[in-house]
């Protein structure tokens, strides 16, 4: 990669009071902080950028914003077809529950869409003006929270209208199931948005990669339609368990579809896993960042 | 350097070096990259676009870049406003800098004039209430009547270099970068924006021009830079800086003319 790492070939005698850039890099924990004090300080340029962003998205088609309404709705047609056809058994109620799996898997995938190419698309204004990069990635995940809150519309109509007897208070758990599905997707954004400066595959590849990452997790099945997996091979069984949509899509599946309260242990040990995988990505991030104004 | 070590400086630039990796250029896929790491050994592998370069500006002081194409003097900028990071060498640049490099280029297509300014401020780093008390005087500068609200995909080039050009100069730094940016939109505008550089000149503490204007230079300038090829070839007085690129392009010139004309045979 091309970092700016040269050690300082010292050239003039004195050293002056106040040096502003000199080759050295910070310590990884250092770095990791300054990520976040770039967040902090610049939360206004990422508000800006979020309803920028929105006002795009909706602006140039004819239903506007209520296309993040249908959207998620037609998917869910489209998998129960799918499905129905495949299986011939499928779950009673079974289109809340692919819903409810379909909406955050849309949350996470067009929030990574969005962020791989958020600092490549920035590239005239980074030549331009200093500042921190680590903004744009941040962007587009908040305003897939935006996208996400839309979705919730159809959930609680069909909730209310089609599925009444599924209705329950523990539906209004969201939030907390929310929470550490957003500092994973904060973390995997950021990520991929600094390797795509270097390499315009990431877009590409990611793309088949979501999509094999959807049908892998108990999204449109349920993870116990699996065991007979675990029973065969138990390796493949304990790798579906490394995925943290097991834990997200599971945890949804039971406070909408099954009425049931979620695992709090994995959803605690997903929240900690995410910060730490945040934390590599902001450290990964700030080290590549200085490179971004050359590369691009 | 005539200029005293005392003397209170804007800008102090000491043995800079900006190299340039030619493997990790623009638009890299895998697959490049991996024919790259085979033919490692192969060619050059790095670009110095500035090298050994040393320069102070004081107080007071105004520094016209000039020089060809490639000579390093937008890279030169961009290191001095921060968005490079030097390979070696050391940058001490004191108090707010503002660059104006190429005008509006962070506008979004798809916003109006008006959120298109609250955007630019926020990536300048500018306080988002400093930001919307401007508001007002950057549109009256801009002097784009209703189209203000309108989205920025439907200015014209002259409306678009005019907004950039206000939102860039609203701001009064210590520091100020400057890169081609005066020959802006008609006549009118363009005897406007002279005296806003005027202005800014007067007010900051340092200033450093990169253009092709040689008026320019001679006019706003009281010192000057030849860059070729990433290294100071000349520096002082304008009159005197102007005349040696002059002279230098013109025998530049000639050389390639001659090397033509032998090829033609």
């Amino acid at each position: 990669m091309a970092t700016t790492d040269t050690t300082p070939a010292p050239k003039a005698a004195g050293v002056p009071e106040r040096v502003v850039y000199r080759g050295t890099r910070p310590g990884p924990i250092e770095l990791v902080a300054e990520g976040f004090r770039d967040i902090w300080s610049r939360r206004r340029l990422a508000r800006y950028l979020v309803q920028a962003d929105l006002k795009k998205k909706g602006s140039d088609t004819l239903l506007g914003n209520i296309w993040w309404v249908l959207d998620p709705l037609l998917q869910m047609v489209v998998y129960v077809v799918f499905v129905s056809i495949l299986t011939r058994s499928s779950k009673p109620d079974y289109p809340l529950f692919i819903f409810a799996a379909i909406l955050p898997w849309k949350w996470f995938a067009s929030s990574v869409n969005d962020a791989t190419g958020s600092v490549v698309s920035q590239e005239r204004i980074i030549k331009q003006v200093h500042f921190p990069k680590i903004v744009l990635p941040l962007a587009s995940t908040v305003s897939g929270i935006v996208n996400f809150a839309f979705g919730l519309i159809p959930l609680f109509a069909l909730l209310l209208f089609l599925y009444r007897d599924r209705a329950s208070p523990t539906a209004l758990l969201i939030p907390v199931i929310a929470l550490p599905q957003f500092v994973f997707t904060l973390a995997f954004s950021i990520f991929v948005a600094g390797l795509n400066v270097f390499y315009r595959d990431v877009g590409n590849l990611l793309r088949h990669l979501l999509r094999l990452w959807f049908y892998l997790s108990p999204a449109l099945y349920s993870a116990d339609q699996l065991a007979h997996l675990s029973e065969s091979h138990p390796q493949v069984a304990h790798l579906l368990a490394l995925n943290p949509f097991s834990i997200i899509f599971e945890s949804y599946h039971a406070i909408i579809y099954d009425d049931v309260l979620p695992d709090w242990g994995g959803l605690a040990g997903l929240l900690l896993v995410s910060c730490v995988l945040l934390a590599l990505a902001i450290l990964f991030f700030k080290r590549v960042e200085p490179a971004f104004a050359k590369v691009l | 350097m005539s200029t005293a070590r005392a003397d209170p400086y804007a800008i102090d630039v000491r043995g800079l070096g900006v190299q340039y990796s030619l493997r990790l250029t623009r638009k890299t896929t895998m697959h490049q990259s991996f024919i790259r790491v085979l033919r490692r050994h192969e060619g050059p592998t790095h670009f110095w676009a500035l090298r050994d370069v040393s320069f102070r500006v004081v107080h007071g002081e105004s520094l016209a870049v000039i020089g060809p194409n490639g000579a390093g003097k937008s890279t030169l900028l961009q290191v001095l406003a921060g968005i490079i990071m030097p390979s070696e060498g050391i940058i001490d640049v004191r108090g707010q800098v503002s660059s104006l490099l190429t005008l509006g280029a962070g506008f979004d297509q798809e916003l109006s004039g008006r959120d298109n300014i609250l955007l630019a401020g926020a990536f300048l780093g500018i306080d988002h209430r400093e930001m919307e008390e401007r508001l007002e005087g950057i549109i009256e500068f801009a002097d784009i009547g209703q189209f203000i609200d309108a989205a920025i995909k439907t200015y014209s080039a002259g409306m678009r270099a005019r907004l950039g050009f206000s939102i860039a100069t609203a701001v009064d730094p210590d520091v100020l970068l400057l890169d081609e940016v005066l020959g802006t939109g008609d006549q009118a505008f363009r005897a406007k924006s002279q005296v806003r550089i005027r202005e800014l000149i007067k007010a900051a503490k340092g200033i450093v021009l990169v253009t092709h204007d040689m008026n320019w230079v001679t006019q706003f300038c009281n010192k000057a830079m030849l860059l070729e090829r990433g290294h100071i070839v000349a520096e002082g007085d304008p009159a005197d800086v102007v005349r040696i690129h002059q002279e230098r392009s013109e025998r530049a010139r000639l050389d390639k003319a001659a090397s033509v004309a032998a090829l033609a045979g």
